[in-house]
């Protein structure tokens, strides 16, 4: 904190030196009021934007969704209906000030998921319940609630717990609702030909080259939930002969399918570094008995790279945590490729300090902040310009550079990510090149 | 079904409208949540917080911090930002979680003032109520908290209560006081020379002297409680009416309600606007010489009993709102599209007129 009315910030050297059991009180959002900016919509509104608990628990086809909480939990739904295909596919049971003191919706919800049922001309394949804080203080057992519904409608009910109150627990909602999902699946005979790609709730880019990997290696078929049109397609996932866990709240759904239906799994990071994403494939690829010839997809990406900061030597960024990244392994990619980092808008774990302390070596006054903290009410972009921002929270902080979300639904990943990410850069800068 | 929405989605809550009051007003505004609902309020109901930087903040409660009550908690946390950002009071806001937990904001507010040295006001909003019960409340607390004793009522000074985005939309303040000059010149708003929007683009000192306002102007029901106050307190006589320069679409609107075959017309809104629509169609059919149209008002938000008139309604359910369509033999019905979802064989004439406060 360098005065009253100036947004915290700490370098990267400074936080590096200091390690993760020094943490600033600033960049503990545990221990101070989150300040609520449109920086900070994904994290305190998941639901608002991309995929929260609402949208991921109806990733399941043909589902729809009971959501039982006080309207103010289903307000925002209204913003998904305008995504499309999601107007009709909620269904609301609003709680009274009397149900959340005693529980009584409790007895109604049976009697309002057969209502939906019956409302419906095409039937749905499953009916979810989501349920929110107030449940999660009722200590509600919506499983036996769900199982009473489902023997009313005879087809499958699941809860999907929408407990903000847990965000930061051993099983937060994104985490559990990636359980709930692939909780239907039951053991089926296993094709040796078959993944399931885990963790997000939409595809791959379709040019992504771990499609070709995964081919080479023998699969036949590749099941990723998103793509899935039918029910009886999302049953045939548990065939998979293995998971591939993309996204790290998936790993307790992943253990979940190793122990009900015995499928192993392995886990792949989103990574930016080429040399990491190399090394990354080749011991997946070891894992298995293959081999993975991934030269010329890396010579490519690499070449993306080395032209973009050719073109645009020295370029500054701001990196948030609002996109498809990790915001301190893709400023380190940065850093490498010669361009610079001049702040990073995120939340910092502890697995984060092991990018952390590379940046703090190349780049030491790269500037750390938090998004959530209270004085960022103060953050003025003037004191430090960036030529291009990254991520929907740096976009707000730096109305003055070049914005680039990079926080599309379909997921960037491998060589194929990397090569996108700098494509949209360039787009990015030719676009406002126009415009300015 | 009690409670059922199989096709509309909920309307703004309690906490929403209470959000929207103090917003602009340079205080620290405390969602007791666990981000969620300050997301939503933010990130949905309030237009303004796009483009200001607003000190609304998340007390980031957790699942323990609920089940221990650690209220010493919140206070701590509410000091250090007190200390670190400028602010003239702190508004606690409640939400489902402290609702189940049954905080004592009395108690809150104590604790909160002695550490901070601030006012310190609370809406206990528990999100199963609607807007305007929570901005009703906050312009309660308001008034109560800042008004200042007057020497008496200053000419021409007139109070606009009720002025929100849930109710207006984004309409800036300019655009309202623009529209209540309109008004007022044109016999329909009382004579004025100066405006206190409150919560509107103004700031405390305009609350501080709402004591001076001669006349209130009440634009919305969540208006009501306050000017009541203030009428009991300061003695300032109030109207219920809404600009029609305001309504989007008006023409269309009024030239749909006033085609001689509509003979029974639906109007649904928040109750004011409804109300003040109402008067503006029979003013101009009897103009036109047409005939009287039976209009009802009807609502899903407060009605107050002092504005409403035979066969006005007040809406609970969604099956409330069915069966008054297929019931209601309604030649016209004026209303947000979002209604309209539930009642799909309704065969009479529609003219949507748009609702923040329900379809955002």
């Amino acid at each position: 904190m360098t005065g009253k009315k100036e947004a915290f910030y700490i370098t990267a050297a400074d936080l590096a030196a200091a390690g993760w059991q020094a943490l600033p009180d600033e960049l503990v959002s545990s221990r101070h009021l989150i300040y609520s900016s449109p920086a900070t919509l994904a994290y305190n509104s998941p639901g608002a934007q991309g995929f929260g608990v609402k949208r991921a628990g109806l990733a399941i086809p043909g589902s729809v969704m009971l959501l039982v909480s006080p309207g103010c939990c289903g307000r925002n739904t209204a913003i998904l209906s305008e995504l499309g295909g999601y107007s009709e596919r909620f269904f609301y049971l609003l709680q009274d000030q009397t149900d959340i003191v005693t529980g009584r919706h409790l007895k109604a919800i049976p009697d309002a998921v057969q209502a939906v049922y019956d409302c419906l001309r095409k039937k749905p394949s499953v009916i979810m319940i989501c349920i929110t804080c107030v449940d999660a203080l009722l200590g509600t057992d919506m499983e036996r609630v769900c199982r009473k519904a489902s023997a009313c409608v005879g087809i499958p009910v699941l809860p999907c717990y929408m407990y903000a109150l847990t965000r930061e627990g051993r099983r937060p909602p994104m985490v559990h609702v990636r359980q709930s999902i692939y909780s239907l699946l039951q053991p089926a005979k296993r094709s040796s030909r078959t993944v399931n790609i885990l963790g997000h709730f939409a595809p791959l880019e379709d040019d992504c080259e771990l499609y070709d990997i995964l081919r080479s290696f023998g699969i036949r078929r590749i099941n990723e939930i998103s793509r899935l049109q039918t029910y009886e397609e999302y049953l045939e996932m548990a065939r998979a002969n293995f998971n591939l866990v993309l996204h790290p709240e998936a790993l307790p759904a992943a253990e979940d399918l190793r122990k009900r239906l015995g499928i192993p799994y392995i886990e792949l990071k989103r990574l930016y570094q080429t040399d990491k994403i190399s090394r990354q494939y080749q011991l997946f690829a070891a894992s298995l008995g293959q081999t993975c010839d991934d030269t010329a997809e890396r010579e490519a990406a690499e070449e993306v790279i080395r032209s973009f900061a050719e073109d645009f030597p020295g370029a500054v960024f701001a990196v948030g945590e609002g996109c498809n990244a990790n915001a301190f392994e893709l400023s380190l990619t940065l850093l490498r490729a010669g361009l610079r980092v001049s702040e990073i808008f995120a939340n910092i774990t502890e697995e984060d300090f092991v990018y952390l302390r590379k940046i703090a070596q190349i780049s030491p006054q790269t500037r750390i902040c938090s998004n959530l903290e209270p004085t960022m009410i103060y953050y003025d972009s003037s004191d430090l310009p960036a030529d291009f921002t990254i991520g929907k929270d740096a976009v707000y902080y730096h109305p003055e550079a070049i914005p680039v979300e990079w926080s599309d639904d379909v997921q960037p990943f491998g060589y194929a990510g990397v090569r996108h990410f700098f494509e949209a850069c360039r787009r990015a800068a030719e676009k406002e090149g126009q415009a300015r | 079904m009690k409670g059922l929405r199989l096709f509309i989605p909920p309307f703004a809550p309690d906490q929403s409208g209470a959000a929207g009051v103090f917003c602009e007003l340079g205080g620290l505004t405390v969602i007791v949540d666990a981000g969620g609902c300050a997301g939503n309020i933010c990130g949905f109901d309030e237009p303004r917080w796009f483009s200001s930087r607003s000190a609304i903040f998340s007390a980031g409660l957790r699942d323990m911090d609920a089940i221990l009550g650690r209220d010493d908690k919140l206070v701590a946390k509410i000091a250090d930002v007190s200390r670190k950002i400028e602010s003239n009071f702190v508004a606690i806001i409640g939400t489902p979680v402290p609702a189940v937990i049954g905080t004592d904001y009395q108690a809150l507010k104590r604790m909160i003032g002695k550490k901070t040295g601030l006012p310190v006001m609370a809406a206990a909003c528990d999100g199963t109520r609607l807007y305007d019960d929570g901005a009703g409340e906050a312009f309660l607390e308001l008034f109560r908290t800042f008004a200042e004793d007057s020497q008496g009522p200053q000419k021409g000074l007139t109070g606009l209560i009720g002025a929100a985005p849930m109710d207006l939309g984004r309409i800036g303040r300019q655009e309202l006081i623009r529209a209540c000059t309109g008004a007022s010149r044109q016999g329909q708003f009382p004579a004025a020379e100066e405006y206190l929007a409150y919560g509107l683009g103004g700031d405390l000192d305009e609350i501080r002297r709402a004591g001076q306002a001669e006349h209130n102007i009440v634009l919305s029901p969540s208006g009501l409680a306050a000017a009541r106050y203030l009428k009991d307190r300061f003695g300032t006589p109030f109207t219920a009416a809404y600009p029609m320069e305001l309504i989007p679409e008006r023409e269309k609107i009024l030239q749909e309600a006033l085609r001689r075959e509509n003979e029974r017309i639906l109007i649904v809104h928040q109750q004011i606007l409804a109300c003040s629509l109402r008067d503006e169609i029979s003013r101009r059919r009897e103009r036109a010489g047409a005939e009287s149209a039976r209009v009802t008002a009807a609502s899903w938000f407060m009605m107050d009993p002092a504005c409403m008139q035979e066969g006005d309604l007040q809406l609970q359910e969604e099956d409330d709102w069915t069966e008054l369509v297929r019931e209601g033999g309604y030649d016209l019905i004026i209303a947000d599209p979002l209604f309209m979802r539930a009642v799909p064989d309704y065969g009479g004439r529609f003219v949507p007129l748009t609702h923040f406060a329900v379809s955002g």
